[in-house]
């Protein structure tokens, strides 16, 4: 049966003490958090830890070493939680890794989330360039979690070069469409050996859910949650409904039966048929 | 002197449906899912004006949406008020009685220092129209100078070649602003009575050399209010969009800067009210939701407090338009403009935080420069 088949795999994946292992790393949270859009530092903070999340990415560009008021970075610090800094603002390879370095020197993670968008009005991620950085950033010791576009090819190949997860995205960066990308994530899942995070586009709890049902390894969640009305009682919804759907992944979900069985069988004529 | 506009820029198919759409029009372009610029012109209608609440809603879900609750800071710095240009509308005209400096890497720094002491990480370097105490040596190295203090350092001043440009940003600008003032060519010629500026063909293309050198970000605008608006934002329209098509990996950024009364008794012939204004700003944010859109405080606090979020995502605050004006507050009122809003930064920013918006002044890093 095709969904025992995926359990199967889901399971090698998850492993047996369902933790998300990123880099040798163990999280009890599959719900990754952005920090950005938050209409204040103490409402990402309330947010942060409303949502359970122990893995938590951060703008470099909004590191603020003069003016504390102004930095993301210390106050995640304080929250002694694990933290990812990402490379956003780069457009090629060369200024991801560079960036990668300085949020290393600076957060003192070796985790990076590598995000190259050429485009910064679309922000959709730039395959070739992040390829080349994941390369150059895993050999230089990084855990390398790349935001990219969902192609199941990539996914691959950034696995060959030795990133911890692939995060390939639901929709457009904060556009709150959702699992578009759905099949192509199905996809990804199948054939891949490191944890498939779903980074981008998740509106509703439902969907990260969802996504968690097709055996994702973590959703990542920024826009959906710091634009709620309520984003820390946003941010639990979050936590229940990734909960609720790794549960469901891992109890198997039923098979679909996608149309009747026929009364008079076609298989009647196969010799040693009993009915 | 050109008379018309390239085709990719020439807007006159779409001028009759923005002085003669209906509110129908209107109502399906609040509705598209991917508005046209049919629908940019029916937005920015007079029909639009009974339907400002509608657009105003829609510009705020797209703000948030694309920026999140927060509005991005920079401080225009005037380094030089020289300048060699007759604009009929400028407090810097070369016809303007009044005394001029330029900065001295001394007087510079004591402006960074002031503006890094307010929090700024993105400063906004202009001069006038290229002269001979403001050229481009002198603005090169003044971008050196500010890219060793700030996140972000930007230019708005002359229309440069490719190869300045090019150094440029080898010196750490990041962006480059550059109105077109107006896109009507005959009301061009008419409003830039002397010097370089004449050359409207020169300053038109001069965005497309500032991506073609690199420079991540271009901010243009019009100057609302000195030609035919309707004219000039459409036309604003579609540079943008064709720059967006031609140079995929870099920045477009719109302003609205809307001119005042100036000493020389210049008078707007086409002034533009504020709901007008918020039309044309909710117009671009429905039409273009990924397009960073700024405001400086040439517009009043009651205006700006109240469309920051809805359709603008980056603000000037505590600006002075005069040169010198940070590090020696005492110094001449006469500005390139009238500043209608003179609040400090704390109660500006206790205004954005009423709303549930973060003000943020560093959203860059200079590990994104070229050539570190």
């Amino acid at each position: 049966m095709k969904c025992c088949h995926l359990w199967v795999g889901g399971d090698l994946l998850m492993n047996i003490e369902n933790s998300l292992i990123l880099g040798g790393q163990k999280f009890e949270s599959r719900l990754l958090v952005g920090t950005g859009k938050f209409s204040s530092v103490d409402v990402m903070l309330a947010a942060i830890t409303a949502s359970g999340a122990q893995l938590v990415t951060v703008a470099l560009r909004r590191f603020n070493r003069e003016r504390p008021s102004d930095d993301l970075l210390s106050p995640l610090i304080k929250l002694g939680i694990t933290l990812m800094p990402n490379t956003s603002g780069a457009r090629n390879a060369a200024e991801a890794v560079r960036a990668a370095m300085l949020g290393r020197e600076l957060s003192g993670s070796r985790f990076v989330k590598v995000e190259i968008h050429p485009n910064p009005h679309h922000l959709m991620p730039d395959p070739l360039e992040t390829y080349d950085a994941c390369k150059q950033l895993a050999k230089e010791g990084f855990i390398v979690l790349p935001y990219m576009p969902a192609d199941p090819v990539l996914a691959k190949r950034l696995e060959d070069v030795g990133c911890a997860a692939v995060m390939p995205l639901g929709s457009a960066i904060g556009s709150g469409h959702g699992l578009s990308t759905a099949e192509m994530v199905k996809l990804i899942i199948a054939d891949s050996g490191i944890p498939v995070i779903v980074d981008a586009g998740i509106r509703a709890p439902s969907e990260a859910a969802a996504a968690m049902e097709m055996g994702c390894g973590a959703v990542l969640v920024n826009s959906a949650i710091a634009a709620a009305g309520d984003p820390a009682a946003m941010a639990s919804a979050f936590a229940m409904a990734v909960k609720a759907g790794s549960a469901a992944w891992q109890a198997g979900l039923m098979a679909q039966s996608g149309h009747a069985v026929a009364t008079s069988p076609l298989t009647s004529f196969l010799a040693g048929d009993q009915a | 002197m050109i008379t018309e506009l390239p085709p990719e820029l020439d807007p006159s198919s779409w001028l009759s449906l923005a002085h003669l759409a209906s509110e129908s029009d209107v109502r399906r372009a609040l509705s598209a899912s991917v508005p046209t610029e049919a629908d940019f012109a029916a937005l920015v209608s007079p029909a639009a004006e009974g339907l400002l609440e509608e657009m105003a809603q829609r510009a705020k879900r797209l703000t948030e949406t694309h920026f999140g609750r927060t509005i991005s800071l920079y401080a225009p710095l005037y380094l030089s008020d020289f300048c060699p240009g007759g604009c009929a509308y400028c407090g810097f005209a070369a016809d303007r009685n009044q005394p001029r400096r330029c900065l001295n890497r001394d007087e510079m720094l004591c402006e960074f220092a002031a503006l890094k002491a307010m929090g700024f990480e993105e400063v906004l370097l202009l001069t006038g129209e290229r002269s001979p105490q403001a050229d481009f040596p002198y603005l090169r190295d003044s971008v050196a100078a500010a890219a060793s203090h700030f996140a972000a350092v930007t230019v708005e001043a002359f229309p440069m070649t490719l190869v300045e440009y090019r150094e440029l940003a080898a010196a750490g600008c990041v962006g480059v602003t550059l109105y077109q003032e107006t896109y009507d060519p005959v009301q061009y010629d008419v409003l830039h009575r002397w010097g370089p500026k004449r050359d409207f063909a020169n300053r038109l293309e001069a965005p497309s050399r500032v991506l073609e050198a690199g420079i991540r970000t271009v901010g243009l605008g019009a100057l609302l209010g000195i030609s035919d608006p309707m004219l000039d934002t459409l036309a604003l329209y579609r540079h943008a969009r064709a720059l967006r098509r031609k140079y995929w990996q870099s920045g477009i950024t719109i302003s609205f800067p809307r001119v005042c009364p100036q000493e020389g008794g210049y008078q707007p012939p086409f002034p533009v009210d504020e709901r007008f204004l918020a039309r044309i700003i909710f117009a671009f944010r429905i039409c273009m939701p990924d397009v960073p859109l700024n405001m400086s405080t040439r517009e009043n606090a009651g205006f700006r407090d109240g469309i920051a979020g809805v359709g603008i995502s980056k603000m000037s605050i505590a600006s002075r338009t005069t040169v010198g004006g940070y590090g020696e507050p005492t110094t001449s009122p006469d500005g390139q403009f009238q500043i209608n809003d003179d609040r400090d930064i704390e109660t500006f920013f206790a205004a954005l935080r009423s709303k549930g918006l973060e003000p943020v002044f560093k959203n860059w890093d200079r590990v994104y420069n070229l050539d570190q």
